[in-house]
């Protein structure tokens, strides 16, 4: 009972810190004032939806392009501060709002009613219809939505699309995927018979890749419901109205129409252009780079904390012994995904400056921490309690005989479960994509929205995933090998 | 006799595990040059005893003195001091696996003493040699025969200079040709002086080594005596029951 009040009490603590420091933020609107003292706009956008917003490589260098990128670009010159693109799902982009990662979201973001219960919108700025991207050898069957009857429409979580499908559609499998790319492969291996998407981007998925087509299966839409808008933190008036001006300025000179879009289709037919995947091979370096960094950072952190758990957790004073316990059960029995996402959005509350590959690898860390120090737990009680009585008889201290004679011990033994964990820790730490940080599997998902290739990329970080964990599987076959000499 | 030649004194030691009662009411003492032999038939308490006089297993109630220290009410850290001082070997021998002999030997006056590398070598040579196996310094412990590790464990407690050993059945996992091995080398510490308690079955060894024979059954010492008083005239019917079942 009294383990139970603790863990109330303590959960409740939690919530009420977290809650509490959201309303303080809230009350007054210091929201424009806030980004000019700062210098910078921190923009958050999910860059696979061309024309809004998508990546190409220059120079080596990923760089976001779109419509949307064009306005934010002139809404921060506007303002006189610095651009920064935070780019990541289009599902965690309110949240990265909410929790104050970015100033604003620019992502084709329709605003809906439901949005704007959580966040403040500016103007329209741009008004597009809502297409229905097909396989071209469907073009006959398909001509609207009532021509779907019975078959499987894809659409982005999250979106107006996915909405539509859901309301008009209803004779329909709905299939909801967080990323354009992957619904487009979908579409591709017939998982999906039409994806809903918005004009422009259908239009240039169709432009790069002549199997696909569009079409308009004429959903009834509101003009409420069509257009875009800017989303910005919740009562902050004055940010609103700085880009409200932008937009009226943009409008007035038709910059979208003339020059924002076909700026944005130069770009796409670029990529097209250039979509071999050894033109990419920098974003697979950059990715193997991240996610080996990450995988590093946690093993070392999560030995360490591994460690000192699994010795907490056989202590003899009770509650550093429950400490342990706690905490071992409740980070195996929740998913990694969402310790990520606990970790950036939930913590990155209390510390605002936290960047996203530091969430990451805490989270991994902390995830890491417990498995291994279960895995340590076992093999510190796979030794024979003679050796710690040789060694207590010896006058070693408990901590002395801990670190001379079980651990090594221990280690020799546990050494195939730690490599293991170790090998797993390369292909877990692939989830933190979610949050944007660029490993293999984040920068595998840059290649496929800029080639509008989707399996291939896949492929290609698949082999590099296998790679990496067959070159450490053997590395760590050399120690055990080297260590049973001993 | 003077107080400072006691070394061991145990006062109305009790011991229990869970509800069974192992140690009843123990009030011994160990005299400074002594070597005891405890026997007894097997479940009587005598490794339990031997455990509780270096606090390997903490007495439930009563007094384990050493050198007029109170081990069982001292800081871990008196202890450690303490125990360095009182060898101990075990009958599973329990040397290092992952550890060469030599390193087995070295560890715990590098690590605990703080003696240098090279002066804790040339030491645990010495008894190495003492012990009869010099030559297997650099092997691992798991390539010796049983006799062969039990004296290397034997080594490894004498490199701590300790002031008494204590023997928990040291022969009793071996086989039988190894055992007099084992004996010889603690017939030869108890020859140069040391302070010695040793659980044993190994009556001849008792009666020709031990100053004097502590017979322990049902959690008491049942009587003590010397070798030849204890072998030829058992005062208690315990002891004679027990003598009668044992070859001699």
């Amino acid at each position: 009972m009294k383990v139970k009040k603790i863990l109330l009490l303590f959960i409740f603590l939690l919530v009420g810190s977290l809650t509490c420091l959201g309303k303080v933020q809230a009350s007054t609107d210091t929201s424009l004032q806030h980004v000019k003292q700062k210098g910078t706009l921190v923009v958050g956008t999910s860059a696979d939806y061309p024309p809004y917003e998508f990546t190409v490589k220059q120079n080596g260098q990923t760089k976001y392009v779109g419509l949307d990128i064009e306005i934010a670009k002139q809404f921060a010159k506007n303002l006189g501060v610095k651009l920064e693109i935070k780019n990541m799902n289009f599902d965690s982009l309110l949240v990265a709002l909410e929790t104050r990662k970015v100033d604003m979201v620019i992502s084709g973001m329709n605003p809906t009613p439901e949005r704007q219960k959580s966040v403040d919108f500016s103007k329209i700025y741009y008004r597009g219809k809502q297409y229905m991207l097909i396989n071209q050898k469907d073009a006959t069957r398909f001509k609207n939505i009532h021509s779907f009857r019975g078959q499987t429409i894809g659409a982005q979580t999250g979106s107006l699309q996915y909405q539509l499908v859901q309301q008009q559609m209803k004779g329909n499998h709905l299939k909801g995927l967080a990323k354009l790319n992957d619904l487009v492969i979908a579409l591709q291996s017939g998982k999906v018979n039409a994806v809903a998407m918005e004009e422009a981007t259908a239009k240039a998925f169709a432009e790069n890749n002549t199997s696909l087509k569009v079409i308009n299966p004429n959903f009834n839409v509101k003009a409420s419901q069509t257009g875009s808008a800017i989303a910005f933190h919740k009562n902050s008036p004055s940010l609103v109205a700085a880009a409200n001006r932008t937009i009226d300025q943009i409008k007035q000179k038709n910059l979208i129409n003339q020059k924002y879009i076909p700026l944005a289709g130069k770009y796409m037919s670029n990529n097209s252009r250039k979509n071999t995947m050894w033109n990419y091979w920098t974003y697979f370096a950059k990715g193997i780079e991240y996610t080996l960094l990450i995988t590093a950072v946690s093993v070392c952190f999560g030995f360490v904390l591994g460690t000192l758990f699994s010795l907490m957790r056989l202590s003899k004073i009770k509650i550093i012994h429950l400490l342990a316990v706690w905490y071992i059960e409740f980070v195996r029995g929740t998913p990694l995904m969402v310790q990520v996402m606990f970790v950036y959005f939930g913590i990155g509350t209390v510390i605002q400056a936290m960047p996203a590959l530091i969430a990451g690898i805490i989270a991994v860390s902390l995830n890491s921490a417990a498995y291994v120090a279960e895995i340590i737990r076992s093999g510190i009680q796979s030794i024979p309690i003679g050796q710690a009585e040789a060694a207590r008889s010896l006058g070693m201290s408990q901590h002395e005989a801990y670190r001379y004679v079980i651990i090594p011990q221990a280690l020799k033994n546990i050494w195939p479960a730690l490599g293991n964990e170790f090998i797993t820790l390369i292909k877990e730490s692939s989830i933190v994509s979610i949050i944007g940080v660029g490993d293999l599997m984040y920068e595998m998902q840059l290649v496929q929205s800029a080639t509008y290739k989707g399996v291939l990329p896949i492929f290609i970080a698949m082999v590099l995933y296998f790679v990496m964990t067959f070159g450490l599987s053997n590395v760590l076959g050399y120690f055990e090998r080297k260590m049973k000499h001993a | 006799m003077p107080k400072d030649d006691l070394m061991i004194e145990v006062k109305h030691l009790k011991k229990t595990f869970g509800n069974n009662l192992v140690l009843k009411d123990i009030t011994e003492s160990v005299k400074n040059g002594q070597v005891i032999c405890v026997i007894g038939p097997s479940g009587s308490g005598k490794s339990t005893f031997l455990r509780c006089l270096n606090v390997l297993e903490q007495p439930t109630d009563g007094k384990v003195l050493f050198e007029g220290n109170d081990l069982t009410g001292i800081s871990d850290e008196e202890l450690n001091q303490l125990r360095q001082k009182m060898g101990m070997v075990f009958q599973s021998f329990n040397l290092f696996p992952n550890l060469t002999v030599l390193e087995n030997i070295e560890l715990a006056p590098v690590k605990v003493k703080k003696f240098q590398p090279t002066t804790a070598k040339a030491k645990a040579m010495d008894l190495l040699t003492q012990v009869g196996l010099a030559e297997k310094a650099d092997q691992y412990p798991q390539s010796l025969s049983g006799g062969q590790q039990q004296r290397v464990a034997i080594a490894r407690a004498l490199a701590m200079n300790p002031e008494v050993m204590l023997f928990d059945e040291p022969t009793s996992a071996l086989d039988p040709e190894m055992v007099g091995e084992v004996l010889k080398v603690m017939r030869d510490l108890a020859e140069s002086g040391m302070t010695m308690v040793v659980v044993t079955h190994e009556m001849g060894f008792a009666k020709e080594v031990a100053d004097q024979i502590w017979f322990m059954a049902d959690g008491y010492i049942q009587e003590k005596g010397t070798p030849a008083e204890f072998f030829a005239h058992p005062q208690t019917d315990r002891a004679k029951d027990f003598l009668s079942k044992i070859l001699l």
